[in-house]
This record gives structure tokens, C-alpha cells and sequence, in this order.
């Protein structure tokens, strides 16, 4: 990156702390039982609970739209509230909205699915289709924002919303946009919870009431972060944070990709991310202790932003900002299950 | 300012399409006119219309113990055929990004019976099945196949999702995140959206009549296109062949409305005078458009509408087609398609016309693309592409010869 670095300047989420403008009020989360679908014995995961999105953002109409398309829109304008943007006083064609996702508009899908199992595929509702698409959500933001800049709905397996970040932060350099809403996050559905339990994926503290850190596997979570991110100067508001550089790749050599994104810069903190297990003795930080100073502080992936498959990174992000951390350097690492790996260099504010 | 260091060529192209697999048979059949669509009623038990199928699709081998959807497919055989010829050493190929763009992934391994009991269909063999349906996963399987360990990613953004993957792809370049990147699109014929647009009412029962006054709706195709990028320093230093030169690109939202175009067409107008923007070019220098051009009532006006804002003042008409009349709509993959469609018109010299197209919509400012095949010299031309939710995006190629 040549050009100053932007930064992230807001932040709005609906998370299973509910719906919140800036940071998050740190609090031990423990997983709900499901009572959303029937289940056999006992099921729990971090979930969102039901809300209504007009009581959060006057004006706001939801009705038939799957709940990532109705959380992207609460989440954006929690962001935008909290980055203390008036879109009004902004070129709104020059206003890109990138949106992270693993699963898309899954609820809508599998309700899609529903009605062609019910009426066969030629009695398939209409009004339904369209919000089935991963992009629904993207959209709705800027319908609901009259944003006409690029809009861009980015899948990566295990690291979509740092990619989404990075791509926004593209869009930004390369004068395609003069801010972006960058967001991230996914539902859950019976359809994904029983996948995961299929695949063996999840941790026991889903079927026991058992602590989380004695767990293997993980516990599926939801919810949608959103954060704006502006070219530093370019807003009199505080900044959370500046993102540097990042990289991520499908595999390969990881510890040289970070070692020539970092240059001369030692981090005094590591954000571990990703999906899985906490992190705290992964090969995230095992890999994160070789780039920074001995007594760098290294935080561990949050359970419930681990339950987000591929797009949980703003949710490990806001969360590690949510925790009073060292000012400074900061390196944002996620490993996958293979030698996939993403990072992001940040400096925090 | 451009160098060789920012200026983006086109190194490979492979494709998948109705025609077969390579872009040869694809120029073959876009200029001998040769329309893929055909009747159909068998994508499920209801269904009446025209679609445009590829056949004799390989099975994938390899190592991995992956189930692939249709649309993995597609796009591994056609990344495979843009990298055949160029000569890539392994480092080129490991090192390389990868940006897929999809609407259907696997939706097309997935039966209505997941949504009555998940847990079964799982047990009964759907597990590596639904395995297949994340938005990531057609490119993580391009990247799988040709061992490809740079940044990979997908984009979906419905309809404008291709021309949008080449976008990012440029982007990327640019940052120097990747020495090389795959970008395309890919995307299978299934029932969930056959059934989806044949809800809404957006298919014509008859091949697409794209622009023409009685125009009925759309019909839906299956492809993959994938272009091989690179700077043109990049390209020059191993020597490569240079097909076009991605002179400029934009993206756009229209913020109207949720399913259709903004009447007007503003945000596409927009989005192509931002990408000659990018290109330093003016109405003047665009000698051919490659619409989106789908056949329904709604995209068609909203389009012409846009040429003409975009247009207005040109010397002469400018010439527009759809390309989608040959071998109907391909979702996620149209926008790489047709961006394969438009650098074989620079590079064939031959502007493909609108298939079946005998009234056109009356407009003095487009000079629509009729008859037979026009040959002339096109240094420069642009591929539009827009879809749900108000996206739209416009790639400007120009010759390798410029």
C-alpha cells in the first residue's frame, strides 16, 4: 500500500450481544439452546436473539427479507451512526458497500426449497427467489443508504472478511470509492447447524452444559458486523483503527508473505482469527510468536466470533478492540485447516 | 498515468460454453451464428422453455476426496484450458491468485428434501454434497486443481458477477497481491433458478429476443469463461502472448430497487463513463458494445435508455449487441463470457449481431446489430454486465496491438 492508509472509523453489529453501535461491552457469552427448529436433546450456539429491526433504525422494513438482509441493513447504520457519517453531506455514487459472507441468504434458501418440496418446482414463490441470492444483503445496504458505488458480495473460504477488507481498502486506493461499509457475517439454520453436526464439527459444550475452553470442534455462531472504512484525514471522527497492509493466500508460505508485509515493523499484539477452536494455542499464534516481540500480547480468538465459519474476522476484530488493547502494531492472523492463511497489519488507535 | 506496471493485459482466455470447450469453437459458432438454444422440458417435471446446455462435461480426478458441483466443474475445465498454452512454470501457477464468480455454486447438488429434513438428506449422501454450496467454493476448486496457493477468492454479485471478478482481479494487480490472477466466471443450469426466473415470469418459452420490441424474457444458459491477467510488465518479462489490453473498468449500484433496473439506467450510465473514465477514453474511441442485453422487458429499455444517456453526442451510433440471443444467460458466468466474446470481436475484427432481432427498440443513438457478422477494425470495446439487486459493471478491452 502506497497511499495513506484508511481507517476504520465505525463501528455496528447485531451479534448475539444484540444490537449495538461501536464496541462491544465485554461480557462472557455462554451458547443458547436452540428452540428455533425441533431438535434431538439438547443444542446450543451463540445466537442472535429476535428483535425488532425498526425499533433500532426508525424506518426500516424488513418484511420477507431473509435476517442477513435485515441485519446488514440494522448493522450498516449502526456503523455509519457510530463513525458519526451524515451520507447526505457524501457523494453517495462514491460509496462502496463490501459484504463477507460463507453462506449467503441461507434462511430464504432453504425456505426457497421448502415451498419447491411442498408445490414442486414450478410453485416456487417469486417474491422469495430474488432475496435468496448472496448478494440480497449488499443490495438492501445500498437501497437502503442510496449507495451507487460498487457493491460487492466476496466469499473466501475461512477468510472473507479479510479479504472483503482488503478489497475495500483496493477500492479506496485505487480511487474506485471515496468510503466503503465493509461488513461481514452469516445465519444459522437448521440446514447449517446439522451440516456441522453431520461433518463432526462441533464442539461437545453444544449437546452438554460443559465450559467452552474444554472443548474441542466449535460452536456454530451469528450475526453481521458492519465498520466504515475512510482514507485517513478524511474524516474529523476518531479512528478505531488504520489497516496497514494484509495478505491472504490458499496456501503456500505464509511466514514469508508476513515477514515482507511487516518489514521493519514489530506488532506488540496479535488478534488471533478464524474459525475452530480457540486459537490461543493454534498455529495462528504459534506462527504470530515468531513475528512479534517477546512480550507481545497475543489475543485469543472469542468463541462466539469463531462459530462464524468464513466471514467471523470484524467479529474478532471488534471484539479484541472491545478489550482496551495495547496501542500500536497490531497483526490480525487466521490460519485454515490447510496452509491457507490471512493477515492484516493495523495500527491501533 | 500508465505503465507496464499498471496497465492490465489479457494473457489467456479458456472457456466452457454450449459451443464446447476453448474459445475456438466458441468464436466458430458465434460467427457462423450458430444458436445453442433448444427446447426443453426436462430440468424438472413443469418445465417449458429454452435453455442452452454443455455437454460431454468431464468428471474431475485427482487427489481429492471433494464431491464437485456442476459449476466447480465448468470452472476447472475452463481455468484448465486458459492456462493450456501459456507456457506457465510451476512457481508461475503456485503463485497465482485466483477470482471466481458464481450465483448457483452448488445449488445444483442440493434437492428440495434438505429443507424437510436435513439430517436425513445428509445421512442419505448429501453431507460432501451440501459441502458444495458455499459462495468460496468454485474458486477454492480452481485453486485445488492447478495447485494454486496465491489469494483466491469469489465474488457474487448475480448477474454482473463475472465482469465484476475481472474488476477485483485488476484491482489486485495492481496492489501486487498476486504476479498472476484467474479471473471468470462459472455457473451450471439447475432447477432452484430455472424455477426461480420461471417464477417471476422473466422466461421466454421461445429463444430470447434481446432488444427487439416483442421481446419475451430471458432464457438460461450454463458456462464457465476464465481470463488469465497480468501486468503488462509481468506478461512482457516471460515473454507472454498479449490477447487485449483491460484498458478500463467500473462498478455500480443503481440503490432503486431491489429486483429491477433503475428505468433510466443512470447507474449503468455511470458505470460506463466511469470505466472510459479509468481508460482515458472518450464515446468516440468505443467502436462496439457487448450488452447485457437478457431479453426481459424491464433490462432491455433501462439498458437502451443508458446507451443513450452514455452515448449522446457521438458522431455516429454505437453499435450494440447481445450476445445472449446465441446461447442464453449464464448468471455468474455472463460478464467473463462475454468479456471472452468481446476481446474475439477486437481481436477477429467481427461484430457479432443480436440473434432474431427484427424490431429492434427505436433509438437514434444505437446503431443495433443486426444480420449477418460485420467486420471491422475495433481497437476498443466494452462488455457490460448487470444484475439483481442494481449492480452493474462495464470492462473496457482494447487490441494487444494499440
Amino acid at each position: 500500500m502506497t497511499m495513506q492508509p484508511p481507517a476504520i472509523t465505525g463501528f455496528g453489529s447485531v451479534s448475539p450481544f444484540g444490537p449495538l453501535a461501536g464496541l462491544i461491552p465485554p461480557r462472557v457469552l455462554e451458547p443458547s439452546p436452540i428452540t428455533a427448529w425441533e431438535t434431538s436433546g439438547l443444542r446450543r450456539a451463540f445466537l442472535v436473539e429476535p428483535f425488532q429491526p425498526a425499533a433500532i433504525v426508525p424506518g426500516l422494513k424488513t418484511r420477507r427479507l431473509d435476517r442477513l438482509s435485515a441485519w446488514a441493513m440494522v448493522a450498516s447504520s449502526l456503523a455509519l451512526q457510530d463513525a458519526g457519517i451524515d451520507l447526505t453531506q457524501l457523494d453517495r455514487t462514491r460509496v462502496a458497500v463490501v459484504f463477507a459472507t460463507g453462506f449467503g441468504c441461507v434462511e430464504l434458501t432453504e425456505a426457497f426449497y421448502q415451498s419447491a418440496a411442498v408445490n414442486g418446482w414450478s410453485g416456487t414463490d417469486p417474491i422469495t427467489f430474488p432475496e435468496t441470492l448472496a448478494n440480497a444483503p449488499a443490495s438492501h445496504v445500498a437501497l437502503f443508504h442510496g449507495l451507487q458505488g460498487p457493491n460487492l458480495t466476496i466469499g473466501c473460504k475461512s477468510f472473507a472478511t479479510e479479504c472483503a477488507l482488503l478489497h475495500a481498502a483496493s477500492l479506496l486506493r485505487h480511487n474506485q470509492a471515496d468510503l466503503a461499509l465493509v461488513l461481514s457475517g452469516d445465519t444459522l439454520t437448521q440446514a447449517v447447524y446439522e451440516w456441522y453436526e453431520a461433518a463432526h464439527l462441533l464442539s461437545p459444550a453444544c449437546f452438554h452444559d460443559v465450559p467452552l475452553s474444554a472443548t474441542r470442534g466449535f460452536v456454530p455462531s451469528e450475526g453481521v458486523v458492519a465498520c466504515v472504512l475512510q482514507p485517513s484525514g478524511s474524516s474529523t471522527s476518531r479512528s478505531y483503527a488504520s489497516l496497514l497492509d494484509g495478505r491472504w493466500a490458499n496456501g503456500g508460505t505464509p511466514h514469508r508473505s508476513i515477514q515482507q508485509m511487516l518489514g521493519s515493523s514489530i506488532p506488540n499484539l496479535t488478534i488471533c482469527a478464524g474459525s475452530g477452536a480457540p486459537c490461543i494455542t493454534g498455529s495462528a499464534a504459534c506462527m504470530a510468536r515468531e513475528f512479534t516481540n517477546p512480550a507481545a500480547a497475543i489475543l485469543a480468538a472469542q468463541p462466539v466470533a469463531a462459530g462464524l465459519a468464513d466471514s467471523g474476522g470484524l467479529f474478532h476484530l471488534i471484539l479484541a478492540l472491545s478489550s482496551n488493547p495495547p496501542k500500536g502494531k497490531a497483526l490480525m492472523l487466521a490460519t485454515s485447516g490447510d496452509s491457507g492463511f490471512a493477515t492484516l497489519l493495523l495500527e491501533l488507535q | 498515468m500508465t505503465s507496464p506496471h499498471t496497465t492490465i493485459v489479457v494473457t489467456g482466455i479458456g472457456v466452457v460454453s454450449p459451443y464446447g470447450v476453448g474459445l475456438s469453437s466458441l468464436q466458430a459458432g458465434l460467427l457462423s451464428g450458430t444458436c445453442c438454444l433448444a427446447s426443453s422440458t426436462d430440468l424438472y417435471p413443469g418445465f417449458d422453455g429454452a435453455i442452452a446446455r454443455v455437454s460431454g462435461l468431464p468428471l474431475l480426478v485427482g487427489n481429492s476426496s471433494s464431491h464437485h458441483s456442476r459449476s466447480d466443474r465448468l470452472a476447472v475445465v475452463a481455468a484448465c484450458d486458459a492456462v493450456a498454452d501459456l507456457n506457465l512454470n510451476r512457481v508461475d501457477i503456485q503463485q497465482a491468485g485466483v477470482v471466481m464468480a458464481n450465483t448457483v455454486a452448488g445449488l445444483s447438488e442440493i434437492d428440495p428434501s434438505i429443507a424437510q429434513n436435513p439430517a436425513a438428506w445428509y445421512r442419505d449422501g448429501g453431507l460432501l454434497r451440501a459441502a458444495t454450496y458455499p459462495v468460496a467454493r468454485v474458486a477454492a476448486s480452481v485453486a485445488e486443481h492447478l495447485n494454486i496457493d496465491g489469494p483466491t477468492c469469489a465474488i457474487s454479485v448475480a448477474c454482473a458477477s463475472g465482469a465484476m471478478a475481472i474488476a477485483l482481479a485488476a484491482n489486485m494487480l495492481l496492489d501486487g497481491a498476486a504476479p498472476i490472477i484467474l479471473a471468470g466466471g462459472s455457473d451450471a443450469l439447475c432447477p432452484f433458478t430455472s424455477s426461480g426466473f420461471s417464477s417471476l415470469q422473466a422466461l421466454d418459452s421461445q429463444p430470447c429476443r434481446p432488444f427487439d420490441q416483442h421481446r419475451k424474457g430471458l432464457n438460461l444458459g450454463e458456462a464457465s469463461a476464465v481470463l488469465v491477467l497480468e501486468t503488462l510488465a509481468g506478461a512482457t518479462a516471460r515473454g507472454a502472448q498479449i490477447l487485449a489490453v483491460l484498458r478500463g473498468w467500473a462498478m455500480t449500484n443503481d440503490a432503486s430497487h431491489p429486483t429491477a433496473p433503475q428505468k433510466q439506467g443512470s447507474g449503468l450510465a455511470l458505470c460506463m463513463t466511469r470505466a472510459m473514465q479509468m481508460a482515458e477514453v472518450s464515446i468516440e474511441d468505443i467502436g462496439y458494445v457487448n450488452a447485457h442485453g437478457t431479453g426481459t422487458v424491464l433490462n432491455d429499455i433501462a439498458e437502451t435508455h443508458a446507451y443513450e444517456t452514455t452515448f449522446h453526442g457521438r458522431s455516429l451510433p454505437i453499435p450494440v449487441s447481445s450476445t445472449k440471443s446465441y446461447f442464453g444467460h449464464c448468471l455468474g458466468a455472463a460478464g467473463a463470457l462475454e468479456a471472452a466474446i468481446t476481446i474475439t470481436a477486437i481481436r477477429c475484427g467481427a461484430l457479432f449481431p443480436t440473434l432474431r432481432l427484427t424490431t429492434p427498440i427505436e433509438s437514434s443513438g444505437i446503431d443495433w446489430l443486426l444480420g449477418g457478422v460485420r467486420r471491422q477494425t475495433l481497437p476498443l470495446a466494452m462488455s457490460v454486465s448487470a444484475g439483481f439487486g442494481g449492480s452493474n459493471a462495464a470492462l473496457i478491452f482494447g487490441s494487444a496491438h494499440q
